[in-house]
Order: structure tokens, then C-alpha cells, then sequence
């Protein structure tokens, strides 16, 4: 509705032009061509062979199909020599990971008004300061592509028909010294990441919407979704999904890289390591305290917390949290809504007591956030949004995701 | 009074070329000279020869800019009977001999037209730009004693001045002349004499700075009438004082506050005085920043881009190659005097920090003849401009303490009066200087005479005693207030508080009595904050208010009340010239070089450019004028942001052509029609659902929303979008 504000009639040459070009713009500027280093970073991502089964490569579990994150609604996915390890956690999108910062226990808040927290880091523990870093956990995992060992990567890397590629950027002798060969495969994994548009396209609806670009009028619903968003009595999304700008230019990533502790019910059923034993828990995942750089007690003010993920193309993740718990994006929202006002919905109730908080020990439970909507308010009290809120919020949530293309 | 409003100057001077006869009894009636009789006018063409400054690091090839008093040579003197500011066949003339000299006789009197044309020469050198020159009938009657003797009179930029004021209705030619004469300070002898037989310095020295401005005004009037821009050289005289709509000032005080949206200062019971002085004066209500955080958008103020610049980090980082620094002295602590300096060198960065080479509001204004000030807020005594300021726990100041009913209706005291604060580190920071990252700012002859200090600060009286750096002699911590007294204000002045007093906020503490453990300042951070800045706004703004500048009406002074960005959290982050693209790859966004055909190509040498330019919000913005007759409590509702506001200032001063898109610095050349010309190398805006949104324009309300049009905001404004065209479209910066 608000295309029309010009000076000229809305039939002039000057928007003609601009209009036609607007449509034609992509194809005009399509510079994406990546350095031999990302090339390479390419080819290694989608190499099964990087696998211990021979299956499995990144693109396995971040599908690029599906935003770089699975394309099953498994909770967690499964690796291993054979396929049959589930997963430790559920699988994040690699989406919009090109601004990310290292973990810092005081990080600046983007936003530049919050306090400094932690924050950064990949992962949903933060644990890896880079995205290169970052490649060497699944790579080496029992349960994910499960290699021996660094000498075992890039044993498989010299036998595969990028080699020559590979001594061509990192030297003749690369394989010479496996560190070393380890390393220039995490970083041509990471300028893969990097250079690659389709791993940060900026192509929703949302964006069209914020760029003042044509097609991204926001219906009646979705606008309203985006006020829920940023109502800081109702969904305050916002205080974490944090859309504004950011550091080193960043804009809408909808995320503050911020950890927080908000209580996700455990998953009993899907993670192995959660699996009650004579009804009770024998471990938890407790994000930045179940880290070896963190523990325990010197960091308990940390445990339970896990990273604000973007919530860029959200609405096509079929498991949401760091354990994959809640199954649907409108649960997700529900828990958000109801956690604390009908905690019966999401945790087992025992002896006709509720477990909330189920898969945090009592004693870190002081970690759990308090702001809106998570604001702790009475079981059987108003929760903060209406049916309506959480519709609204939800379409605005699905303007988010990338490929958008407007109605013609 | 015959008075032509600007806007329709052009169709006014159309009419009267078709009716000369009608016009020329108007202006003969109204000048009061009976054209019958004769004159004889003994004279001088004389003005002003102005030598820009050279800027560079190496002391032997660097100048300061220089004036002198000249005469014209070779200048086609005419009575201009039908007052058309060109000689016309019939007209009687005479060309200026070698030393400016004429004497021209005529059987009917009249005003004086002299023809400056590239054929003469201004105190001997070739004249570039078409220029005319005028003298007022009445003031040639002024000093006709008898037909018999002729008259004295130079022709002079200032005598085309009085000409232009009259024309422009404030009054007849004894009023205009003492009008001008209190605007620059000196007697109306002085005022109209030429400048090369003026004894007094002072007086000698204000007449040819005013010289230098008119004549680059009155040569721009002569290039738009001879392109046909506007039908007439009178009426161009007139555009000329008023380009895209912005009225000339004399001098600009900018105030750059910090880091607040719009919604925490409206309204605000924490910001009382700003609010009294937003409605007391004129608002733009659509203003948004061009960068985040603060160092992109204080480049962009000062020159129209960030170049890429997305952080705050120092002037030299990832200044190599073509961007290697030039400054011959680096102010690290190595340097003899500045054992304290906090400047590290070098610094190793991607994005480079130091701009080469790009135009920007002060070189652009001392090669025109005009001055520029940064006052800023407790830096150290004796320490350079171009590094943060340091603390020192030898000194201290008191907590400021806010009695109840000061500060957010506080009920009970709030601050603590033995609470010691020693002197905190970075209070002055190098991220908020509009021109630090600009090498040709760093380099130029009249950077180190241009930094001044602005008092008003909570440490002022113990800056001296901290031993960080020796104090020069005589050392002056408020040099604002001497200025304003004194009226060496630079044309162009941005006051800049320190991150207590411009509500940025930093870690404020000291210990009570000085014993005991930390105690963190009362306002600082925060709420507090916000009255803590909104009182020294309302100072500096009293300050300004109560200078015999302000109070010289003849002077046209404006203040400005700005943020350099909001908070927006999600929506519109900036609008007019900004950068839309968010992708980091590829990379598409690039500035654009004009080519020696005068087209405009993408310049791929900026490295992170893409990044830059994003914005950050909308802020509150106003306007407060020392002119009586200006329209006050009014609202322009428009889209502007830092790109509009430097083009503004280029309309201001008189620094760039409308009608030369390259005239204009870097992104404030983004119009609607540049970027609908150029829209292939600015695939930032293509695709734009609103290309007014998009685009720069001068901040002068021209533009009119069509009726149940819903103007776009940002997180930064609460309630409701307005819904069409403003209740008025007058001119915020309008003098009357």
C-alpha cells in the first residue's frame, strides 16, 4: 500500500525503469563466484566419502534444500559408522552464521543498549569460537560422520578428486602435516560458508518488507504478527531475536547470538543420554556449563543456557530447541505462551505433581530467564498472547523464510 | 518594497521581460531617481582574490587559504536604465582600465551594472566564471553631492548585495546598507568602499571574507541565468542566496547528541528542556540515521558516506596502500608531549578507517572561503585531536546531585554530593569528530585551530590539574564561550559533548569520600542519563542564545538538536541515500566515480563497502533560528536522513550546483532522478517500492504526500503513522 508515494504519477519513465530493473536487478548483479578456496570448501561439504559409513556429508544433515538444515523431522539425526548413533542434539541451519561472533562471557549485546552477557560462538553451546572451528565436531563425532581422527580426514581428502585442487591453494605439501591439512580444510569449509549467498540470501518476504522493495507489503495478519514480535508485553521476541542492527553491518539477523536459559522440557525419547533410568535422569544437557571450558560450579550461573538462534527461515524447521523436544512451529510458540501459565502442557506430571522445568536440576534453576513471555507468571493466569497474537506472530514468523517470491 | 518570492522568482522575471517598459517605471519609481537626470560616476570594480588552502602533511608545500583586496580589470561598466544586471545596447558603458577604474557619464541616471566576463582579470588573474556586479541607483545618489562632480563609487559584491536585499524587500537602500553593514560588523562607510582603502583590519578583513562568499554566490547567479535556469541574473541573484530552497545562513550550531530513538527523548519526563525546545522550534520528525554505530554515522556527517565503516574503531585501522596514512606525526606515546596517548599504530583491519581523497563539508567549505569548528567536551589539556582522551584518578569531580521534581520527577534526592569521581577514560573519543577519518580533515592547514574545547563539563575545573599532559600556555577549557563572545564561531560549528553529557553513557564510578568501594555515578548511564544530556543541551543552547551573534539579527544563525542514530529494532532502518542491501556476497554495493565525461561508474576499491550505510533508526531532530520573522512550532514530516542534512548544509553554504549531480559529495547526490540515471550501477535501490523512500533531497519541505498516503516509520516512533500531507509545507529553515 505504500509503493505509490511519489512525486511523479505512478506511470512515469522514472518508475517504469526502476520497477523493470527492480525485477531484472538479480540476474544483472549475479557476481557469486567463489574464490578457489570456497571452491574447494564446496566440494568438501558435499563429500560423503569424509564419512566413516561413506554416507554421510555436511550437506547430509544441512540440506541445502532445506536451508541448510535437515530435510526429516527426526529430533536428532543419525550417524556413526552405520548410521544408527542418533545425534546429541538437534541439527541447527547453518543459515546466517557469517556474522556470528566467538563466545564471550560478556559479550556486547548487539543491540547496544543490553547489558553484556554471553554470547557468541557455534554451536548451541557456543564452544566453537569459529565457523571453521566449528567443523571438526561433526566430522569427528562417534555419532555423526565419525572419522578416526584428523589423519583419517585427510587421508580420505588426499584420495578424493579435489586433491590436486587442494595442494594447488594450500601448497604441494599440504598433506604432509595433518594439522596443518585439517586446518586448511576447516578453513576452505568456512570460506565455503562465507562466500556462498545461499547460505545467507536475504531473500524473504520480510526483507523485500525492510528494503523498501516491491512485494513486500506485509498482509493485515503478518503486520500484526510483527507488532506481537516486538510488543514488549506480548511475544518481546524481539529481546532476543533481536532484527535490528548489528555489528560490522549486520541487519535483521534475528538473533542477539545471546544464551539463555528458558527451561525446554526434556526429550526422553529421542536422545539416548536422556533416557530415564528407574525414572529419574542420569545426565543433563545444560548448554554452556556442560562445556569443558565451563564447568562446574565455577560457571553454574551459565548452566541451562543455550543460544538464540535466528528465527531466519524458521517456519521450515520441523524440530525446534537444542533437543528437538517441540515438534511443530506452532507448539514452539504455545511454549513460549503457556509455559509458565499451563506448565501441565509440556512436562510430565508425576505423583499429580508437574515436573517443570524437567531437565534442569533445581539447584541452576535460578538461571531460568524472567522476561516476557517467559516472565514466570502463575500457573492458570492469563497468558501474555491471544489466540490470535500467536496466529498473527506465526504468519509473520513465515515471512521469514528465504525464496520468496511475490505475487506477480 | 518590491519583493520577489523566491519560489516564483522565475515567472516573475519571465513577466517582466515581456513587459520591460512596466517593469523598468516599477524599479525607477521605487528607487526614486528621476530619470531624467544626468549622472557621472568616477569608480572602481573591486572585490576580493581568494586562494584556497593547500592541505598536506609536509609543511613546506602546505598553505592556509589567503585573501586580498583586488580590482577588477577589463570589466564592462554600464547604468543598467532598466535594472536587468546586463548591459544592454544603448546603455551607456565604459570598460575598467588596469586598476579597476572607470568613469562613466550618462544623461540619465540610473543603477550600475558591471560585467564581469572571462575576458577580465581579478587583480590580475584570468576570471574563471561569468560574475555581475550591481550598484543601487540611491546609492549612487547617496554620494552625488552635484551633477558636476561625480560620483565615488565602488562596484563591489557587497554593493550587488545591497542591490539583492532590497530587491528582496528588506528596505530601501539605507536600511539594507546598515542591515549589512551590523551583519559584518563594521560602519556603512566600510560596508560599501572598496576594500582595498579600508584602514581598519578587523573591518578590511569581515568585508572581504563577505566579499569572497558573494562572489562566489553571485557567480553561481550568473551560471544559472546563463543556462537558463532561472530567467533573469536578478532573480538568479536571489536563487542563489536560497539553493534547492535553503536559505543562507551565517553560521550553524550543531549539537550531536547520542544513541537515542525518537521515542525516548518525545515525550520524554526524563528530557523536559529538549522538548521545550523541539516545540519552541521547527521539527523534522522523519529523520534517520545513515550507520551503525557511532563513527559511520559522524563520517557520513561529515561527508555524505561511511565508506564502509561499520565499527568504531581508530582512524587508522586498515589504512594501507592507497589509504597508507599521511599525517606526519601518528599519535602514539612514542611522540615527545604525548606519553599518555591511548593511540595504538598500526592497527590491522579489512575495512579501511582512513578516507583518502573524498570531498566533505570542510574542505569543501575553507576552499570557499569559509571556516568550520569541532568544539568538544573534556578532552585532556595538551593532548592531540586525534586521540580518545585518558583518565586520571589524581583528579576528581563531585557526582552531580539532583535535587526532587530534577530529573524524571524524581521524589527524593538522587546522586551523592561526596561522592568522588576520579576523571574517566575516553569522554572525549575520536568516533564522534565528523571529519577524523577523512585524511585531507587530518591534514589541513586549519585542523589544529579548528578543534576547540567546549566547557560546561563535570571535570573542567580539575582538567588542568591532571598531569596526563603538559597544558599549553594559557589553555583554555571553554573556547566556545570566548568564541561566541568574540564571534570566532566557524560558518559551520558541530559541538560535541562529552559520552557523559550526549547521553552515549559510559562506566562512571568513584568512591565515596574517596574511601570505600565503588560507587557508580548518578547519571551516567541510564534514564539519568537522558536529563543529564537534556541539561546541557538546554546550557549550551542558552549559551548560544544569549551571544551578540544570536542577538544580531542581521546575522542569520540557526541551531541544530540531532542524534546520530536511533535504535530501531526492526523495520526501517534508514531511508534517503541508504544502503537496502543486506547480503555480505556478493559483493554488488559500490560508490560511484564520475568519469572525465562526466557519467558516473562503480569504484570497486573500497574494500567492505558493501557493509556500510545500513543505518540505525529514526531520532528526534530540531531546528531553532535567531531570525524574528521565522516561522516557529512547525513540522516537516518528509524523509530525511545524514545524506539529506550534509546536502542541506552544501545548499547552505553554497558548495555544490543542483543542476551538477557530481557537485554534490558522495551519497548526498543520491536524488530520485541521479539514481534513476544511474540505477544500473545502484542495485541497492533497484526494485524499490517507494523511490521517494529511497532518495536524497534537500531538507526543505518541498515535497507534498499525497493525500491517504501512510508514511513509513521505524521502531524507533510510537503511535500511529501519519496519514497524508503535513498541515504545512513551510520551510523549517525559512528566515521569514
Amino acid at each position: 500500500m505504500c509503493r505509490i508515494l511519489l512525486r511523479a504519477p505512478r506511470s512515469s519513465p522514472l518508475m517504469n525503469i526502476l520497477m523493470v530493473l527492480g525485477l531484472l536487478g538479480g540476474a544483472a548483479f549475479d557476481a557469486n563466484a567463489l574464490s578457489p578456496t570456497a571452491q574447494v570448501g564446496k566440494m568438501l561439504f558435499f563429500d560423503t566419502s569424509l564419512s566413516a559409513s561413506g554416507k554421510m556429508s555436511c550437506a547430509t544433515c544441512h540440506d541445502p534444500a532445506h536451508h541448510y538444515a535437515p530435510a526429516n523431522s527426526l529430533a536428532v539425526q543419525l550417524g556413526g559408522p552405520n548410521l544408527n548413533q542418533p545425534g546429541t542434539r538437534a541439527v541447527p541451519s547453518l543459515n546466517y552464521k557469517d556474522y556470528t561472533p566467538p563466545y564471550a562471557d560478556l559479550a556486547d549485546n548487539p543491540d547496544g543498549v543490553s547489558a553484556p552477557g554471553p554470547g557468541g560462538g557455534f554451536t548451541q553451546d557456543g564452544r566453537a569460537p569459529t565457523l571453521a572451528a566449528q567443523t571438526q565436531i561433526p566430522l569427528l563425532s562417534f555419532n555423526e560422520m565419525a572419522n578416526a581422527g584428523m589423519a583419517d580426514v585427510v587421508n580420505k581428502i588426499q584420495n578424493a578428486s579435489y586433491a590436486g585442487l587442494f595442494q594447488q591453494i594450500f601448497g604441494s605439501t599440504v598433506f604432509g602435516d595433518v594439522p596443518t591439512a585439517f586446518a586448511s580444510a576447516q578453513a576452505a569449509l568456512q570460506a565455503y560458508q562465507l562466500e556462498d549467498t545461499s547460505f545467507h540470501p536475504y531473500t524473504s518476504k520480510f526483507d523485500l518488507y525492510d528494503s523498501n522493495k516491491i512485494g513486500g507489503d506485509l498482509t493485515a495478519s503478518e503486520a500484526r504478527g510483527l507488532a506481537v514480535f516486538m510488543d514488549p508485553n506480548r511475544g518481546n521476541c524481539f529481546a532476543c531475536h533481536y532484527s535490528g542492527a548489528g555489528a560490522n553491518g549486520s541487519v535483521a539477523l534475528f538473533t542477539d547470538f545471546s544464551y539463555e536459559a528458558i527451561g525446554v522440557p526434556r526429550n526422553t525419547t529421542d536422545i539416548p543420554a536422556n533416557r530415564l533410568v528407574n525414572g529419574l535422569p542420569v545426565s543433563f544437557d545444560m548448554g554452556i556449563c556442560s562445556r569443558p571450558d565451563h564447568p562446574r560450579p565455577a560457571s553454574a550461573q551459565y548452566c541451562g543456557m543455550f543460544k538464540t538462534p535466528t528465527l531466519r527461515n524458521v517456519a521450515t524447521r520441523s524440530v525446534f530447541f537444542h533437543n528437538g523436544q517441540i515438534k511443530s512451529l506452532k507448539d514452539a510458540l504455545r511454549f513460549y505462551n503457556t509455559r509458565d501459565t499451563n506448565p501441565e502442557l509440556w512436562y510430565p506430571t508425576v505423583n499429580g505433581v508437574v515436573q517443570k522445568f524437567n531437565d534442569l536440576p533445581a539447584m541452576y534453576r535460578n538461571n531460568i530467564d524472567t522476561q516476557v513471555p517467559l516472565d514466570g507468571r502463575a500457573a492458570g493466569s492469563q497468558p501474555p498472547m491471544s489466540d490470535q497474537d500467536l496466529a498473527d506472530l506465526e504468519a509473520f514468523l513465515n515471512t521469514l523464510t528465504d525464496g520468496y517470491q511475490p505475487p506477480q | 518594497m518590491k519583493k520577489i518570492p523566491c519560489a516564483s522568482a522565475r515567472n516573475v522575471f519571465r513577466s517582466s521581460a515581456l513587459s520591460a517598459a512596466v517593469a523598468s517605471a516599477l524599479l525607477l519609481s521605487y528607487s526614486g531617481i528621476a530619470s531624467s537626470a544626468t549622472m557621472t560616476v568616477k569608480g572602481v570594480v573591486a572585490g576580493s582574490y581568494f586562494m584556497p588552502p593547500v592541505n598536506s602533511d609536509n609543511p613546506s608545500s602546505a598553505h592556509a587559504s589567503s585573501t586580498m583586496a583586488s580590482v577588477y580589470q577589463s570589466v564592462k561598466v554600464c547604468v543598467d536604465l532598466n535594472d536587468n544586471a546586463a548591459c544592454d545596447s544603448g546603455e551607456p558603458f565604459v570598460m575598467t582600465k588596469s586598476d579597476g577604474s572607470f568613469l562613466l557619464a550618462s544623461k540619465t541616471s540610473g543603477p550600475l551594472a558591471a560585467e564581469i566576463s572571462t575576458a577580465s582579470t581579478n587583480g590580475g588573474h584570468v576570471v574563471t566564471q561569468r560574475n555581475v556586479f550591481r550598484v543601487a541607483a540611491d546609492q549612487i545618489a547617496a554620494v552625488t553631492t552635484s551633477p558636476l562632480v561625480p560620483a565615488n563609487i565602488a562596484v563591489t559584491p557587497l554593493s550587488t548585495e545591497a542591490v539583492r536585499m532590497m530587491e528582496d524587500g528588506e528596505g530601501n537602500f539605507y536600511t539594507v546598507r546598515q542591515n549589512l553593514a551590523s551583519r559584518l560588523g563594521v560602519t556603512t562607510d566600510q560596508v560599501l568602499s572598496d576594500p582595498n582603502t579600508i584602514a581598519d583590519p578587523v573591518a578590511k578583513s569581515a568585508v572581504l571574507e563577505e566579499s569572497v562568499i558573494l562572489t562566489n554566490r553571485f557567480g553561481f547567479a550568473a551560471k544559472m541565468a546563463d543556462r537558463g535556469d532561472v530567467a533573469s541574473v536578478p532573480a538568479a541573484q536571489q536563487t542563489a542566496m536560497n539553493i534547492e530552497g535553503i536559505p543562507r545562513y551565517d553560521n550553524i550550531f550543531i549539537i550531536m547528541l547520542e544513541n537515542k530513538a525518537t521515542s525516548s527523548i518525545k515525550g520524554s519526563v526524563y528530557a523536559p528542556k529538549i522538548n521545550g525546545w523541539l516545540n519552541a522550534g521547527n521539527q523534522f520528525v522523519s529523520y534517520f540515521a545513515t550507520g551503525n554505530p557511532s563513527e559511520p554515522n559522524y563520517t557520513a556527517l561529515g561527508g555524505a558516506d561511511d565508506f564502509g565503516i561499520t565499527d568504531d574503531n581508530q582512524w587508522n585501522c586498515g589504512a594501507t596502500g592507497a589509504n597508507a596514512l599521511q599525517d606526519l606525526v601518528i599519535p602514539t606515546n612514542s611522540v615527545p608531549g604525548l606519553g599518555s596517548s591511548p593511540f595504538t599504530n598500526p592497527c590491522n583491519q579489512a575495512t579501511n578507517h582512513n578516507i583518502v581523497g573524498k570531498s566533505n563539508l570542510f574542505n569543501a567549505l575553507t576552499s570557499n572561503g569559509m571556516t568550520w569548528r569541532t568544539y568538544s567536551e573534556s578532552m585532556n589539556p595538551g593532548q592531540d585531536f586525534r586521540t580518545d582522551s585518558v583518565g586520571d584518578p589524581g583528579v576528581y569531580a563531585l557526582d552531580n546531585v539532583y535535587p526532587p521534581g530534577t530529573l524524571g520527577n524524581n521524589a527524593s534526592q538522587i546522586g551523592n554530593p561526596a561522592l568522588q569521581l576520579p576523571l574517566p577514560a575516553s569522554l572525549y573519543k575520536t568516533k564522534h569528530h565528523p571529519g577524523m577519518a577523512y585524511q585531507n580533515v587530518r591534514s589541513a592547514v586549519e585542523f589544529s585551530t579548528s578543534n576547540r574545547t567546549l566547557g560546561g563539563g563535570q571535570w573542567d575545573a580539575v582538567l588542568l590539574s591532571s598531569t596526563k599532559y603538559t597544558p599549553p600556555a594559557n589553555y583554555n577549557i571553554d573556547q566556545f564561550s570566548s568564541d561566541l563572545q568574540s564571534g570566532d564561531v566557524g560558518h559551520l560549528n558541530f559541538l560535541v559533548p562529552d559520552q557523559c553529557d550526549d547521553m552515549h553513557g559510559i562506566t562512571l564510578q568513584g568512591k565515596v569520600n574517596g574511601v570505600g568501594s565503588n560507587v557508580t555515578a548518578s547519571d551516567c548511564t541510564g534514564s539519568a542519563n537522558i536529563t543529564r544530556g537534556d541539561n546541557y543541551t538546554d546550557n549550551v543552547i542558552k549559551k548560544i542564545q544569549a551571544s551578540p551573534l544570536w542577538n544580531n539579527p542581521n546575522k542569520r544563525v540557526a541551531i541544530v538538536i540531532m542524534f546520530d542514530e536511533g535504535t530501531a529494532t526492526a523495520g526501517f532502518n534508514s531511508c534517503c541515500g541508504w544502503n537496502s542491501d543486506k547480503a555480505s556476497t556478493p559483493v554488488v554495493v559500490n560508490p560511484l566515480k564520475q568519469n572525465p565525461d562526466g557519467s558516473f561508474s562503480p569504484d570497486t576499491s573500497i574494500v567492505g563497502y558493501q557493509s556500510g550505510n545500513r543505518g540505525h533508526g529514526e531520532s528526534v531532530f530540531g531546528v531553532l533560528t535567531n531570525q524574528p520573522n521565522a516561522p516557529k512550532g512547525i513540522v516537516d514530516s518528509d524523509y530525511y536522513s545524514h545524506f539529506s542534512f550534509v546536502r542541506t548544509l552544501q545548499d547552505m553554504f553554497g558548495l555544490s550546483d543542483p543542476a551538477a549531480p557530481g557537485s554534490y559529495m558522495n551519497r548526498s547526490k543520491y536524488t530520485e532522478s541521479f539514481i534513476a540515471a544511474n540505477i544500473l550501477n545502484l542495485p541497492e535501490f533497484q526494485g524499490s517500492a517507494d523511490t521517494h523512500f529511497d532518495s536524497v533531497r534537500p531538507m526543505n519541505h518541498a515535497y507534498v504526500f499525497p493525500a491517504g498516503t501512510t508514511h513509513k516509520q521505524s521502531t524507533d516512533v510510537t503511535g500511529s503513522p501519519q496519514v497524508g500531507p503535513d498541515a504545512t509545507q513551510t520551510n523549517l529553515w525559512s528566515l521569514k
